[in-house]
């Protein structure tokens, strides 16, 4: 049973069909990572998830109780438009948020101080946050999202805005809690991260799960049918091929799915005749390019996805 | 609802407000500026004098003048030696601001008396010459009349009213009406000033959660509706100890301002009497306040309160309706519209407290909170008026409640840019 269950959630503002339809179960002591361009309906799932909007249709379970202000306490959740009470001291606003989240005061003032030593930020606890850097304070927002100690995180994008230092703790602290049973959901539109990161996917388009399932799984379905090429030389070959997509193409590194089964050998015969080949591979879709795939060219911005 | 998170929802709202700089300061400064303003007006008014008017009198009577002399020697010059020519010239150059041909017929019969001049000095100044004219013009036919000096002091005499107020219970008081219509006045402009004052603080602490994107991790945890009402709560917490501070601070520095004052007088209070005469008319017990109903300042807090509440909602969806604080105008601009009017009808209500327009004004929720308060001060008001004003306001708050708690459940999270006014509607039929 997964701790979170999305099953046939709709929402829609207006005439606008946020998401439609949408399922999707997240299991626990995994890192689930929900995908998809900007405006595909992420944050608005999230939202429901966190009873923060309610669905037009459809249920959310969340350790198998209906979502609702008590689910809310499960969840520690990191939207992607974060931000702090500046002219609050950093204590006095975890011990607030805390509370929120159903704390005593004696319990959520035992948690700030824990997590603030453990972040080696136990000296700003009295600061008032407008006076932090922007690093600083982005650590005081994880710790106001984990406090609670909840069994589940959400995070919103959670890597936007981040300083390279933050980021890398940030993925420490989730890949600790997933070791620790704990649940993660985050949402990206940055595909490289989930590669890195998630167990477990669900691809949104436009409002529609169009993809889901283990990251594993996924990738090994749709076969060595790419290529990873390094090369020397002018790389003006890379467009006379035919029926090839090329992703993160550079000046001497090309990523190329074969679209209709054609000899891979040709390509191989092709590239050297133009360049010299340091490294030839066939590989996995890169997450990417199934998502490419998965939607059509023709669906969606590149723009949309990070790149 | 869970109070627990509204009561955690009140509790930052007001501990952080009342410990901010700008909130000790105002508290503080507010008093102090207003005694500042009613000094500095009270200044100008003394400072302020009637310019110099000169008006020409051309007497054929010989009796008319010498009575306007009488009332006012400097403004009322004799002219008789000059002709119509040059006294034209002498207003022309501005030498006198205007002349009266008087004769014998304007007393004998009621013939007016024309006033030519450059037609500056405005509604006063025709006043004041009309009255000195009909003074001098009576005095002058009583004296025609050959009326004895009885009849000529009867006319002579004028009456003020005393009063004396007979309360339901048929007690006598000294009636202090005036004092009253100035305690109404000023309770009706301080609910008038707190609407816009603590409003303006609601707006600015939900654009604040906005801007500072804290509005959605605090969304995770609590119902709008509780959020929202926490605040709401907690700065009409604010609200109530600022007032009992100023109230406290005003009332003992009366109370102490009476013995004090004596004290510098160098008397006793049985001595006080005779002092007062000694140090120029001043008496030192006019230092007391007069005799307050208590229940005014209850009823003063009942309509802050539930005034405060019903616009507090509007100023709160305003509120999370933009994206800063510079794009609130539009939207305020129909929240000022009935404040206005009833700081208007307020006026009206101390001339005439129990007028149709007062009694109305009192009761429609917009403008009850302002001008009943005022009613109350000044007259007594009938309790199924209060009771009803008060039931129409709360009946009223709760429509305004439901309606702003669904702009304010939507404009909270949504960000980027300010709502306009068909988006407003959208998200009333959304929730």
């Amino acid at each position: 049973m997964g701790v979170i269950e999305v099953k046939e959630i709709s929402k829609s503002f207006g005439d606008t069909q946020a998401v439609q339809n949408v399922s999707f179960d997240v299991t626990q002591g995994r890192i689930f990572g929900l995908l998809g361009p900007n405006g595909a309906g992420k944050t608005t799932a999230i939202r429901m998830i966190n009873h923060i909007l309610i669905q037009d249709s459809g249920s959310i379970t969340i350790n198998g109780r209906e979502a609702s202000p008590e689910t809310q306490h499960m969840i520690g959740y990191m939207p992607e438009e974060r931000g702090l009470y500046k002219k609050m001291k950093v204590g006095e606003q975890l011990l607030y948020l805390a509370q929120l989240k159903g704390l005593s005061k004696a319990e959520a003032k035992k948690a700030a101080r824990y997590w603030l030593e453990r972040f080696e930020a136990i000296d700003w606890i009295d600061k008032k946050v407008g006076e932090l850097s922007k690093g600083m304070s982005q650590k005081i927002q994880f710790i106001a999202t984990i406090a609670h100690e909840p069994d589940i995180y959400i995070f919103d994008e959670p890597f936007s805005g981040l300083d390279p230092i933050n980021s890398e703790t940030l993925k420490e602290v989730v890949l600790e809690l997933r070791d620790q049973g704990k649940t993660i959901l985050f949402s990206t539109h940055r595909m490289e991260q989930v590669e890195q990161m998630c167990d477990e996917i669900c691809l949104f388009n436009k409002g529609r799960a169009v993809l889901k399932g283990n990251l594993r799984d996924i990738k090994q379905s749709f076969g060595k049918n790419t290529i990873n090429l390094e090369f020397e030389g002018n790389a003006g070959f890379l467009d006379t091929l035919k029926n090839v997509r090329i992703n993160n193409r550079s000046n001497n590194f090309a990523e190329i799915r074969v679209l209709d089964g054609q000899n891979m050998q040709d390509i191989l015969k092709t590239a050297m005749a133009h360049a010299e080949i340091y490294k030839f591979e066939r590989i996995e879709p890169s997450l990417q390019e199934i998502f490419i795939s998965t939607v059509g060219e023709d669906n969606i911005n590149p723009k949309d996805l990070g790149q | 609802m869970s109070f627990r998170q509204i009561k955690l929802v009140l509790q930052r709202e007001y501990m952080t407000k009342i410990r901010s700089k700008a909130f000790i300061i105002a508290t503080i400064l507010i008093p102090v500026g207003l005694i500042a303003f009613i000094a500095f007006a009270a200044g100008i008014a003394m400072w302020d004098s009637e310019p110099e008017i000169k008006i020409g009198i051309a007497d054929q009577t010989q009796q008319l003048y010498p009575r306007l002399a009488n009332i006012d020697a400097d403004r009322y010059i004799d002219v008789s030696e000059l002709s119509e020519d040059s006294l034209r010239s002498s207003v022309i150059n501005e030498k006198i601001n205007g002349y009266i041909y008087l004769n014998d017929s304007q007393v004998t019969s009621n013939e007016n008396p024309e006033l030519v001049y450059g037609g500056s000095g405005g509604f006063a100044l025709l006043n004041s010459i009309r009255s000195d004219l009909r003074d001098a013009i009576r005095e002058e036919r009583l004296q025609r009349a050959n009326v004895s000096q009885e009849v000529q002091d009867i006319y002579a005499s004028s009456v003020s009213l005393d009063s004396r107020k007979l309360t339901k219970e048929g007690e006598e008081k000294e009636d202090n009406t005036g004092f009253l219509s100035g305690l109404g006045m000023f309770m009706g402009i301080f609910i008038f000033t707190a609407l816009f004052g603590y409003g303006g603080l609601l707006t600015r602490s939900v654009i604040e959660e906005k801007t500072n994107r804290i509005v959605e991790v605090i969304a995770s945890s609590v119902k709008p509706i509780e959020l929202l009402i926490g605040k709401m709560a907690g700065i009409a917490a604010l609200g109530l100890t600022q007032i009992a501070f100023w109230a406290l601070a005003f009332f003992g520095i009366s109370a102490a301002a009476a013995p004090v004052a004596s004290m510098f007088m160098g008397g006793n209070a049985q001595e006080l009497a005779k002092s007062a005469e000694a140090a120029d008319g001043f008496d030192p017990a006019a230092l007391q306040l007069p005799q307050i109903e208590p229940m005014i300042f209850v009823w003063f807090i009942v309509f802050f309160l539930l005034g405060y509440l019903l616009y507090s909602t509007f100023f709160a969806a305003v509120g999370s309706a933009v994206d800063s604080e510079t794009d609130t105008q539009q939207f305020m601009f129909p929240i000022m519209i009935p404040i206005m009017i009833a700081y208007f009808i307020m006026f009206r209500t101390i001339e005439s407290p129990d007028s149709s327009l007062s009694v109305i004004g009192s009761l429609v929720p917009f403008t009850s909170p302002i001008v009943m308060i005022t009613r109350i001060a000044i007259t007594d008001v009938p309790i199924w008026q209060i009771a009803l004003s008060i039931l129409l306001i709360t009946a009223t708050f709760i429509g305004a409640m439901w309606l702003c708690a669904k702009i304010y459940r939507v404009g909270i999270l949504s960000y980027g840019k300010s709502a306009n006014y068909k988006e407003l509607l959208k998200w009333i039929k959304q929730g």
